[in-house]
C-alpha cells in the first residue's frame, strides 16, 4: 500500500518536472543515433506520443508483446516516450473521435479513408519525414497512392494490405462430412457446403456481415469476385455510381436463395467485423468472407482455437474483370501535434510497422516479441512493397511462425495468382453505408426486392458523389 | 408536491381500505378469487421482474459453452466462479465501476450545489432579477434534452470564455448535470414553503446570508435533498449517450459506455459476469434504500401531476 | 411574505454598517450564491439552446468555418428518405409502447393496491428492473433475443411448441422486441406512481359506492380510474415525450436495423452528427432536433388543451 502511494507520488513528481530537464534515461545522445531519421539533430528534447494500437479487450499477452516492442523503440529513440492507447477503427465511431480531437498522435485508418482525410487536411503532411527514411520509392504504387494527395505528397503510410478471403471452420467442415483441406472453389460450392454444414451441424453454414458499413464492404467483395464494379470513373474524372450492376444483383440473389430456400445462413444477420469474428471463434459459423489477416484479431480477442481455422481464396468468376477486393491500413498522424511529435510519430511508424517488412533485424525482433507472448506470427497478408521484399520478409520470420500455416495454404498458395482490385475510390464509406440496409433487407425480409433496393441505394450514392 | 406526504399518511392509516369492501374480504366466495389474482400477479412479478436477473446471475457462473448450448439448463456441468474473477480483474470491471462511482458522485455534488445555492438565492435572498432568472430556468424545462445534444457537445469540445476542451474530463459530465431545472425548481419551491419566522429569528441573532444558508436552510431541507439525491444518482448511473460522446478514453469510461464496446471481444460467460457485477450495486442500493426509491418514484408522479 | 423575505438579508447587518456597504455586501453574497447556477446554466443550457438555433441555419462541421445557409439544413432533412422512415418508426414505437406500456401498469397497480400483506415485496419486484442500468438490460436482452433455436426466449417458446422467432433479426419483429424490453425496463416506475395515486383515493368514495351496492368492477370503472385520471394523463404525455427520444435501445439492439426498421428520430440525429464518415452534419442534426422539439411543444400544448377539461372535472 505504502509502496503504491510512493510510486504514485514519484510518478506525479516526475510528471511535473520541467520538460527542459530530461531524466537520465532520456538523455540525448546515449542511444544509438536514429539511423533512418536523416533530419534528426544531435540534441533531442524529450517528446511523448500516444499511439493507437490495442484493440478493446486485448489479452494481457498482446499487451506484453506491445510493451516489449515499446521498450525496444524507446531504447533506440531515448528521447521519445510512447504511450499506447486503445484504438479500434469503426466507421460509426471514427468521425466523432476525429471531431472531438481524441485520436492518438498515431492512428490507423482503412485505405478508403485516406483521400478524404487528406483532402480536408484532417491528418498531417508527413511527406518530407517519410521520404527521409529512404524507402518511399519502394512502395507498391497502388498501395502508397491511398496515402498520397493529388500532387503525390505522402500524408499517410500504408502499413498492411489484405486480400479478401474465405474464412472457414475446419472442425465444422469435418463434422459435416466435408474435406477441410479442399475448401469450396466456386460460389456454387460455397452454397452447397453452406447447406450441408447447416443441415449436419445446426450452425450457420455461411454468414455475412451487415452492419457498421461492413455489409456494403462484403457486398462489394462479392461483386468484384463476379466481375462487377460499384463505381466507374469517366474520362472527365466524373464518378458514376453503379451499385445496381448485374453482378451485385447476382450476389444478392444468391444470398437470398441461401437465406430463404437453403436456410443455410443461420439466424443472426446483424454481424459487424468484431461480432462475426467472435461468432466464428466460438464455432457458430461455417464460412464467411473477410480480410486474410483476421487470424490475429481472433486469437487476441476471441480465444480462437487454431485447429478450427481455415482460410482460402475467394472463388472468382471466369470474367476478365473478376478480382479480389484488396484493402489495407494506413498509419496517419494527428493534426493537433507539435513538429517534434510529428517526427517522433514517423519514427514510430517506421519502427513498429515498417522495419519488420524491410529489414531482417526488424522482422526478427518483431517476430520474437510476438512469439514470446504467444501472439500470431506468420498471418497471411499482401505486399506493401514489391513481391521480392515480401518474400524476403517471409523468409526472415520462417523460424518463428506459430500459426497453423498448413491450414492457410489454400489461401497463400493461390492469392498471388488472383488480380487484386482496390476498393471504390470516391466516398467509399458512404457507399458502403448505403449498401448496409440492402444487405440487411435481403437477409431479413423474404420479399425484399433486390432491384428496387439497389436502385434506391444507387440514387442516394450518386447524390453524394454529385455533391463532391 | 405537498400532496404526497398527506397521501402517504393516509395510506399508512390502519383503517385503510381499497376498492374491495372489508365486508367482501371476509366472504370466502370473494376472498379466494381475489387472493388467487394477487397470487397470480405475484408469480408474474417474480418471473418477469426477477427471472431475467436470476438468469443473469446463473449465467455469470456458468461456462460459456453451457450457456450457449443449454441456455435454460441450471448448471449442466457445474459452477464456474472464475468468470466473475476474470470479469473483475482482467476485463477491468473494477476500474469502470470506480469510474461510474466517481462520475455519479461528482454529478450528485454538482447538482446539489447548484440547486441549493441557486434555490436559496432565488427563494430566500431574492435579488431584483430573481423572477427573470427563475423564468429562464423554468424555460429550459420546455426544451427537450435532444435539442441540447449537438450544441452542448460542441460546447464541451470548446468551452467558450474558459477556452478549454473538456472532452475526456469528468467535468464534461458533472457541470452540465448541474444545469438541471427540475432540481432547482424543486428545491426553490421547498425553500418557498419554509416558515419565514425562522429566517426572521436568525436575522435577530445577526446571522448573515451564508450562516442562514448553512446552519438553518440546509438542515431543514434534508427531505428534499434526499429526493434530489436519488434522482441525481440514478440518472447519472443510467446515462449512456452523453458519457459515450464526451468520455472517449477507455480508461475513464463508465460501465454503461464500456460494456457495449467489450461485448464483441469478451468471452460470453465473462461478459454476462460483467453485466451481473454492474447490476449488483444498483440492486443493493435499491434494496437498502427501497423506501426512498419507491417514495421518490411515487413523488415524481405527484410533482409532475 | 415576499416583502418579509426581502427585508431579511437587508436588515441583517443594519446595526453595524451603513446602507450602501450593506447593499453591496448583500447583493455580492446573493450573486455569489447565484454564481454556480448562472455559470452552469449559462454555459451548458442557455448558450447551447441559442446555439442550436444558430447552427440550424449554418453549414458547420468543425473543420471549415461555418457558413450561413438559410433553411437548407431543414430542406435537406425533409428530403432525406431516412427522415420519413425515422418518423414512421418513432410513431410505430410510440403506438406499440402505448399498447404494451399503458394498460399493464394500471392493472398491476390496481391489483397491488388491494394487497394487504407484503405489498412492499410486490413493489420491490415491480421496480427491480427499473434500477438495472439500461445498457445492462439491453445487452442482457440482446442475448435473450438470440434468434437461433438455442436462444433463451426461443428455448422457452420451444417448450410450448412455438417459434423460433427471429426477434431482432427481422424488420417485422425488431421493433416489437425493443418495445417489450423497454416496457420491462420502465413499467415498474409507472406502477409505483399509479400505486401512490390509488392509495390516495379517499376511502369515503368506496364506502359510499358500497352503500349503493356497486360491484368491484363498477367501483374500478366509476371511482378508481376517474380518480387516477389526472395522473394517467400526465404519465401518458410523459411517456409519449420519452418515446419521441428513443435512442439507447435501437442503438445497442440493432443500430437502427435491419434495413432501418428501428431507426428512430434521435438515432437519425445521432447519425447526422456523429456517424457520418468524414465530418459531422451538425447543421442538419440541429435542424432535426429543433423540428422535433417544435413538434413536441405543439403536441404537448394541444394535448393539454384537449385534456384540460377531463383532468379537472373530477
Amino acid at each position: 500500500m505504502i509502496a503504491a502511494v510512493l510510486t504514485a507520488v514519484v510518478a506525479i513528481v516526475a510528471a511535473c518536472s520541467p520538460v527542459a530537464s530530461p531524466s537520465p534515461t532520456a538523455a540525448p545522445g546515449t542511444g544509438q543515433p536514429a539511423a533512418t531519421a536523416g533530419a534528426s539533430s544531435a540534441a533531442q528534447a524529450p517528446v511523448t506520443i500516444t499511439v493507437g494500437v490495442l484493440r478493446p479487450g486485448a489479452t494481457q499477452e498482446a499487451v506484453d508483446a506491445l510493451n516489449l516492442q515499446i521498450t525496444e523503440f524507446e531504447a533506440k529513440y531515448p528521447w521519445i516516450t510512447v504511450v499506447p492507447q486503445e484504438y479500434n477503427w469503426t466507421a460509426p465511431t471514427f468521425t466523432a473521435a476525429l471531431a472531438a480531437g481524441t485520436l492518438p498522435v498515431v492512428f490507423t485508418i482503412p485505405f478508403t479513408d485516406g483521400k478524404g482525410l487528406i483532402a480536408q487536411h484532417q491528418i498531417i503532411n508527413i511527406d518530407s519525414r517519410v521520404r527521409a527514411l529512404g524507402y518511399a520509392d519502394k512502395f507498391n504504387k497502388n498501395v502508397i497512392s491511398n496515402g498520397q494527395d493529388t500532387s503525390g505528397a505522402i500524408w499517410a503510410v500504408p502499413i498492411a494490405a489484405y486480400g479478401m478471403s474465405l474464412t472457414y471452420n475446419r472442425t465444422l467442415f469435418t463434422q459435416a462430412g466435408l474435406d477441410p483441406n479442399n475448401p469450396p472453389a466456386t460460389w456454387d460450392d460455397v452454397q452447397a457446403a453452406a447447406k450441408t454444414i447447416a443441415a449436419k451441424t445446426g450452425m450457420a453454414g455461411y454468414a455475412e456481415m451487415a452492419t457498421e458499413n461492413t455489409g456494403g464492404w462484403q457486398l462489394t467483395t462479392s461483386t468484384y469476385a463476379l466481375g462487377g464494379r460499384m463505381e466507374t470513373v469517366g474520362a472527365d474524372g466524373k464518378v458514376t455510381a453503379t451499385l445496381n450492376n448485374d453482378q451485385t444483383k447476382a450476389a444478392l440473389a444468391r444470398l437470398q436463395t441461401m437465406r430463404w430456400q437453403d436456410n443455410s445462413l443461420g439466424s443472426t444477420f446483424d454481424y459487424a467485423w468484431g461480432t462475426i469474428n467472435q461468432a466464428f471463434a466460438s464455432g457458430q459459423i461455417g464460412m464467411f468472407t473477410g480480410g486474410s489477416d483476421l487470424y490475429t484479431a481472433m486469437v487476441q480477442n476471441n480465444n480462437l482455437n487454431p485447429a478450427d481455422y481455415g482460410v482460402s481464396v475467394i472463388p472468382l468468376a471466369s470474367s476478365p474483370t473478376a478480382g479480389v477486393l484488396g484493402g489495407g491500413t494506413l498509419a496517419a498522424v494527428n493534426v493537433v501535434t507539435t513538429d517534434a511529435q510529428r517526427d517522433a510519430a514517423v519514427d514510430w511508424i517506421d519502427f513498429y510497422y515498417m522495419q519488420k517488412l524491410l529489414t531482417q533485424a526488424g522482422a526478427v525482433a518483431d517476430a520474437q516479441a510476438l512469439k514470446a507472448n504467444n501472439q500470431p506470427v506468420g498471418v497471411p497478408s499482401l505486399p506493401i512493397f514489391d513481391k521480392a521484399t515480401y518474400d524476403a520478409s517471409q523468409g526472415w520470420i520462417k523460424d518463428f511462425i506459430n500459426v497453423p500455416a498448413a491450414q492457410m495454404t489454400p489461401f497463400t498458395s493461390k492469392i498471388f495468382d488472383q488480380p487484386i482490385v482496390t476498393e471504390p475510390t470516391a466516398h467509399t464509406q458512404e457507399l458502403y453505408a448505403a449498401l448496409d440496409p440492402v444487405v440487411q433487407a435481403v437477409l431479413t425480409d423474404k420479399n425484399a426486392d433486390i432491384n428496387a433496393l439497389l436502385d434506391g441505394a444507387n440514387k442516394a450514392v450518386q447524390a453524394i458523389l454529385d455533391k463532391g | 408536491m405537498i400532496a404526497l406526504p398527506r397521501r402517504g399518511r393516509r395510506s399508512s392509516d390502519t383503517s385503510e381500505r381499497g376498492i374491495v369492501a372489508p365486508a367482501d374480504w371476509r366472504r370466502p366466495r370473494m376472498r379466494w378469487p381475489l387472493l388467487a389474482i394477487q397470487g397470480a400477479v405475484l408469480l408474474f412479478l417474480l418471473i418477469v421482474g426477477l427471472g431475467p436477473l436470476l438468469w443473469m446471475a446463473k449465467a455469470a457462473v456458468t461456462a460459456t459453452q453451457d450457456t450457449l448450448r443449454y441456455p435454460m439448463a441450471v448448471w449442466p456441468h457445474g459452477i464456474d466462479l472464475g468468470q466473475l474473477a476474470t470479469a473483475w480483474s482482467k476485463t477491468h470491471i473494477d476500474r469502470y465501476l470506480l469510474n461510474t462511482v466517481v462520475i455519479a458522485a461528482g454529478s450528485w455534488a454538482s447538482q446539489l450545489i447548484v440547486a441549493t445555492t441557486g434555490g436559496y438565492a432565488l427563494s430566500v435572498l431574492r435579488p431584483r432579477f430573481a423572477g427573470l432568472v427563475t423564468g429562464l430556468v423554468l424555460a429550459t424545462l420546455f426544451v427537450p434534452p435532444i435539442v441540447l445534444l449537438v450544441p452542448l457537445y460542441l460546447t464541451i469540445v470548446h468551452v467558450p470564455i474558459a477556452n478549454i476542451r473538456l472532452i475526456d474530463s469528468y467535468w464534461a459530465i458533472w457541470l452540465p448535470a448541474g444545469a438541471s431545472a427540475v432540481n432547482v425548481i424543486l428545491v426553490k419551491r421547498f425553500f418557498d414553503n419554509l416558515p419565514r419566522e425562522i429566517f426572521e429569528a436568525a436575522r435577530v441573532d445577526g446571522a448573515g446570508a451564508l450562516r442562514l444558508f448553512w446552519s438553518i436552510v440546509l438542515p431543514l431541507s434534508r427531505p428534499i435533498l434526499g429526493v434530489v439525491s436519488v434522482f441525481a444518482i440514478t440518472a447519472t448511473w443510467k446515462d449512456y449517450l452523453w458519457p459515450l460522446l464526451v468520455i472517449r478514453d477507455p480508461n475513464l469510461q463508465p460501465l454503461s459506455v464500456r460494456l457495449p464496446t467489450l461485448q464483441a471481444s469478451t468471452d460470453l460467460g465473462v461478459f454476462i459476469a460483467s453485466l451481473a457485477i454492474s447490476s449488483l450495486i444498483p440492486i443493493l442500493v435499491f434494496l437498502l434504500f427501497q423506501r426512498l426509491f419507491l417514495n421518490g418514484a411515487g413523488l415524481s408522479g405527484a410533482i409532475k401531476g | 411574505m415576499g416583502t418579509l423575505t426581502e427585508a431579511i438579508p437587508a436588515a441583517t447587518r443594519t446595526r453595524r454598517r451603513g446602507l450602501r456597504v450593506r447593499l453591496t455586501r448583500d447583493s455580492l453574497a446573493t450573486l455569489l450564491f447565484l454564481l454556480p447556477l448562472l455559470a452552469v446554466f449559462g454555459l451548458f443550457s442557455w448558450f447551447p439552446i441559442i446555439r442550436a438555433f444558430v447552427m440550424s441555419v449554418q453549414a458547420t462541421n468543425l473543420v471549415s468555418e461555418p457558413t450561413f445557409v438559410g433553411l437548407d439544413n431543414f430542406a435537406q432533412v425533409l428530403a432525406d428518405p431516412q427522415f420519413g422512415i425515422a418518423v414512421g418508426n418513432t410513431l410505430w414505437f410510440a403506438l406499440l409502447a402505448l399498447v404494451f406500456g399503458f394498460p399493464i401498469p394500471i392493472i398491476l397497480a390496481v391489483v397491488m393496491s388491494e394487497v394487504r400483506r407484503f405489498r412492499g415485496l410486490y413493489s420491490a419486484l415491480a421496480y427491480l428492473p427499473v434500477v438495472i442500468p439500461p445498457v445492462v438490460s439491453v445487452l442482457l436482452w440482446r442475448f435473450f433475443y438470440d434468434a437461433s433455436s438455442r436462444g433463451v426466449f426461443n428455448t422457452i417458446l420451444g417448450w410450448i411448441g412455438v417459434g423460433p422467432l427471429p426477434w431482432l433479426q427481422s424488420a417485422g419483429t425488431a421493433m416489437p422486441s425493443i418495445v417489450i424490453e423497454a416496457t420491462w425496463a420502465n413499467a415498474g416506475a409507472t406502477v409505483i406512481i399509479y400505486l401512490a395515486a390509488l392509495l390516495g383515493v379517499p376511502r369515503e368514495l368506496y364506502d359510499a359506492a358500497d352503500v349503493d351496492g356497486a360491484s368491484i368492477w363498477q367501483k374500478i370503472v366509476n371511482i378508481t380510474l376517474p380518480q387516477l385520471r389526472s395522473v394517467l394523463l400526465i404519465t401518458l404525455i410523459l411517456q409519449l415525450l420519452a418515446t419521441a427520444q428513443l435512442f439507447t435501445e435501437p442503438l445497442l439492439f440493432t443500430s437502427g436495423g435491419p434495413n432501418n426498421a428501428t431507426l428512430s428520430i434521435l438515432l437519425l440525429i445521432y447519425r447526422y452528427a456523429f456517424q457520418n464518415s468524414l465530418g459531422g452534419q451538425y447543421g442538419m442534426a440541429a435542424a432535426l432536433s429543433l423540428m422535433l422539439a417544435a413538434f413536441l411543444a405543439v403536441f404537448t400544448a394541444v394535448y393539454y388543451r384537449l385534456t384540460r377539461g377531463w383532468s379537472t372535472s373530477s
